[in-house]
Parts: C-alpha cells; sequence; structure tokens
C-alpha cells in the first residue's frame, strides 16, 4: 500500500485499489462513497468507495466502522486492517485528487470548480466498480452541495441502482463510514509521506492540520512563500488562504484572462482609461498614431525597436 | 514622447564568453525583475513528453515547447552596467548569457503553428527576401 502511495507525486490522478472479491460479483451489492482532506490548503484530496453484499451488512456494522472524524488516526488505521482483512467480502477503492490537480482545475480558464470535481470522481469510481463486475444495487453518499440535486444525477447516471445521498451519511451508514476510513487512512498517509517534486532540500513536515484555521498550517505558509513561484505543489493555490497570502508577499503576477478593471488595469495594460481624456497632459497625443504597423506584424507581436 | 538621441552601446566582445542560458517566454506578467529559484520550482517539476511539455505556475495549467531562433540568429539576454541618470545619456548594455532555443509556454492550450512566438520566426525569412538585392 504505501510502495502505491508513493506514486501518487509522478501522477495527476492516482487510483488505489482492493481486489475485488468474488462474492461482490454474485450477489447483490452496496457501495458507500465518502471524501477525505476537503477542507485543507495542503495536500491532495482523496475518495473513497467501500462495497460489500447486502447480506454482509451486519459484518460491517460489527466491526465498529463509525465517520472517521470521530476516530482517532490509531483507530481508522486498526480499522482500515480489519477492512482489508475482510477482503473476501469488502472491497474498495481510492482516487487520489492531487493538490496541483486541485489547482489547475478550479484556476482553469473555464473554471472547473470543487463540487463538479468531486461529483465527476465519484461517478469514475461507480463505474469502476460496476465495470469491475460488482453486482451494484444500492449506493449511499456523503452530500457534497445540495443532497436533493446529487442524488438526481446520480440516480439518472446509474438507473436501476438505488442512490440515497444524505448529510452525515457517513455516520449514518456502515458502508460510508468504511469508505470515508480508507478516504482519511489514505489522505493522513500522503500527506505524512509527501514528496516534494521541488528541489527544496530538507522540507519541515511540521505542517499540522493542513486547515487554514491552524496556526502550524499558517506558519508553514508563510516560511515556505516563494516570492517568484508562490509554493510547491503541495498547496492548493486555488485556496483563499493561499492567495491572500501571495497577494500580500508574492510579487504580482497578471494573466490575459485576469477579472480585474478599472483605472488600473487599463494603465497596465497601456489602454487609455476614459478619464485620461479629461487630463491635461495627454490630450492630442496622436503623434504615434500615424504609423500603424500592419498586421503582419501585430498579429506576430513584433515590434521595430529604437530604445531598450 | 521625446526624440531618443541616447547611443545604447553593446558590448559585442562580451557574447563569446556568455554562457548558454535556458529561456522561457511565460503567458503571463510577472512584476519581478531578478533571479528566481527556476530550477527548483519550474524545471524541477516540468513534465516531458516527447515534445510537449507540462507544468505548473502559481497553480494555473501550462504547456509548452522548445523553439529554435532562426537560423544564423543567436539570443541574447541583455544587462545594462549602470543605469543612466537621464534619457539623454548614452547607455552600455552586457549580453549576461546567450539562447540558441527557448521553451515558451501556453496557459492550458497546447502549442501549435499559431502561436505569435512561432509565426514571428516567419520574419527573419521573409525580410532576407524583401530586403535582398535584385536581380534582373
Amino acid at each position: 500500500f504505501t510502495a502505491v502511495l508513493l506514486a501518487v507525486r509522478f501522477y495527476a490522478l492516482c487510483r488505489l485499489v482492493s481486489e475485488i472479491p468474488e462474492v461482490c460479483k454474485t450477489e447483490d451489492c452496496c457501495l458507500g462513497i465518502d471524501e477525505a482532506g476537503r477542507g485543507p490548503v495542503l495536500g491532495p484530496m482523496v475518495y473513497g468507495i467501500c462495497f460489500c453484499p447486502l447480506s454482509k451488512k451486519e459484518e460491517l456494522k460489527d466491526m465498529k466502522v463509525a465517520d472517521s472524524k470521530t476516530l482517532t488516526e490509531a483507530e481508522r488505521e486498526n480499522l482500515f486492517e480489519k477492512l482489508v482483512e475482510a477482503k473476501s467480502y469488502v472491497g474498495w477503492a481510492l482516487q487520489i485528487l492531487s493538490p496541483n490537480t486541485i489547482s489547475t482545475c478550479m484556476l482553469r480558464r473555464t473554471k472547473y470548480n470543487l463540487n463538479a470535481l468531486s461529483h465527476d470522481t465519484a461517478i469514475d469510481l461507480v463505474q469502476y466498480a460496476l465495470d469491475s463486475g460488482v453486482q451494484l444495487k444500492e449506493i449511499y453518499v456523503d452530500t457534497v452541495g445540495p443532497a436533493d440535486k446529487y442524488e438526481v444525477k446520480l440516480s439518472q447516471r446509474f438507473p436501476g441502482i438505488q442512490v440515497t445521498v444524505r448529510p452525515k451519511a457517513d455516520s449514518l451508514f456502515p458502508v460510508v463510514s468504511a469508505a470515508s476510513i480508507c478516504a482519511k487512512v489514505a489522505r493522513d498517509r500522503v500527506v505524512k509521506g509527501w514528496n516534494f517534486a521541488e528541489d527544496l532540500g530538507e522540507v519541515d513536515t511540521d505542517y499540522g492540520s493542513g486547515y487554514p484555521n491552524d496556526p502550524k498550517t499558517k506558519a508553514w505558509l508563510l516560511k515556505y512563500l516563494d516570492p517568484v513561484f508562490g509554493y510547491p505543489q503541495f498547496v492548493r493555490f486555488s485556496w483563499s488562504t493561499a492567495q491572500t497570502l501571495m497577494d500580500s508577499k508574492a510579487v504580482n503576477v497578471h494573466w490575459d484572462d485576469d477579472e480585474e478593471d478599472g483605472e488600473k488595469a487599463a494603465q497596465r495594460q497601456n489602454n487609455k482609461s476614459m478619464l485620461s481624456y479629461f487630463s491635461v497632459s495627454s490630450g492630442g497625443n496622436n503623434q504615434n498614431a500615424t504609423h500603424q504597423a500592419h498586421r503582419f506584424f501585430t498579429e506576430r507581436r513584433l515590434k521595430s525597436l529604437n530604445t531598450l | 514622447m521625446s526624440c531618443n538621441s541616447s547611443v545604447i552601446r553593446l558590448c559585442a566582445s562580451s557574447v563569446g564568453q556568455a554562457p548558454q542560458a535556458p529561456v522561457h517566454l511565460m503567458p503571463c506578467e510577472i512584476e519581478h525583475n531578478g533571479p528566481a529559484q527556476v530550477n527548483q520550482y519550474f524545471t524541477a517539476t516540468t513534465k516531458d513528453q516527447k515534445q510537449d511539455k507540462s507544468v505548473s505556475f502559481r497553480g494555473r495549467g501550462l504547456k509548452g515547447q522548445k523553439i529554435s531562433c532562426p537560423q544564423g540568429y543567436t539570443g541574447l539576454v541583455l544587462k545594462e552596467i549602470n543605469k543612466p541618470g537621464s534619457d539623454q545619456e548614452d547607455r552600455t548594455v552586457k549580453v549576461s548569457s546567450v539562447f540558441d532555443k527557448m521553451t515558451y509556454w501556453n496557459l492550458e492550450t497546447p502549442p501549435n503553428s499559431d502561436d505569435t512566438i512561432v509565426m514571428a520566426m516567419d520574419w527573419p525569412d521573409l525580410a532576407e527576401a524583401i530586403h535582398a538585392p535584385v536581380e534582373d
């Protein structure tokens, strides 16, 4: 398991899977979906599914799986081991969304928000279970966004399967608790053993929980701020915590699709602000307009140079 | 704008000693003029798949490729030795490094032949054709 996790650094998307229990291919099954690491500004978000035959629901309950947030790290590790041991009837799959994937998706020209990314990841994992021959009859999901809308979306996507989307599903349905444990354990291991792709030498790994309000996380974000590059890819650039710190402590970077307006932006882009026509100095300054370069040059952004 | 009467002097002799430097053309404006940890942050995380390169900068996905300087041309990175106090004074620049290719980056779009920099490389050939002596 650990060896596979090391591969995360090299792939934007990484999927870890258990073997598919034979009984899941012959008996009707239920499947739970949950995620870990949605809020933190550091590290990946992990999506997990866990499935077992409907006839084994009680066994899963007897394992005392619970919402991963109510468990200690040791308890989670312990329960994860139990789930692994129950491999004759419990299967799971995890999708790791690297922080860099989250940043670049959310900051795309055409925004791809975290809810859409979450929904698509969940759908991919369910499809993976179906493709592997799991006889799915029931799906239980912890909500992302409005529950009813998501339920309709999933029901339409997977006709013939009963879908239940519920807030706090991770404490209501053992199969969702099991998925939440798998996801949380994987996220913790990935964060703990994070391999920085950047060449930063020894990196201080005392980054706390990764949540923006954790003082340790804050201190780490201040320490590892680079004035030009901002942060290593371990940080989610799309989080306002990271953006705010870069706005105040790193150099400004402007993109052609920035949504800045007003006089400042116009000035920066060398366009004339409306207001400039009312000022004294700029009146009648159109000598430059007489010589306009041919389209051949403007299209190639070629300019003749008479000064540096 | 006043007519610029100052002379810019280029120490051509510095070309020979100048080292080759990797050059990146970024699809954004970075308000910074000075050294940066390019190798540590940028080069180390750049992924190569055949000719196509990808990386992210400030959380945005970039796609890039290498482009060569037109034949017979050398790219120069210039550095001004002493900034003059007024625009009347002559200026001296030194070649700090040279390059014969660079990597240009697009925001999310894969590099293609319509990219400005690729098209700009048409100019040297065209310039040569239109400025060459006319033979009857």
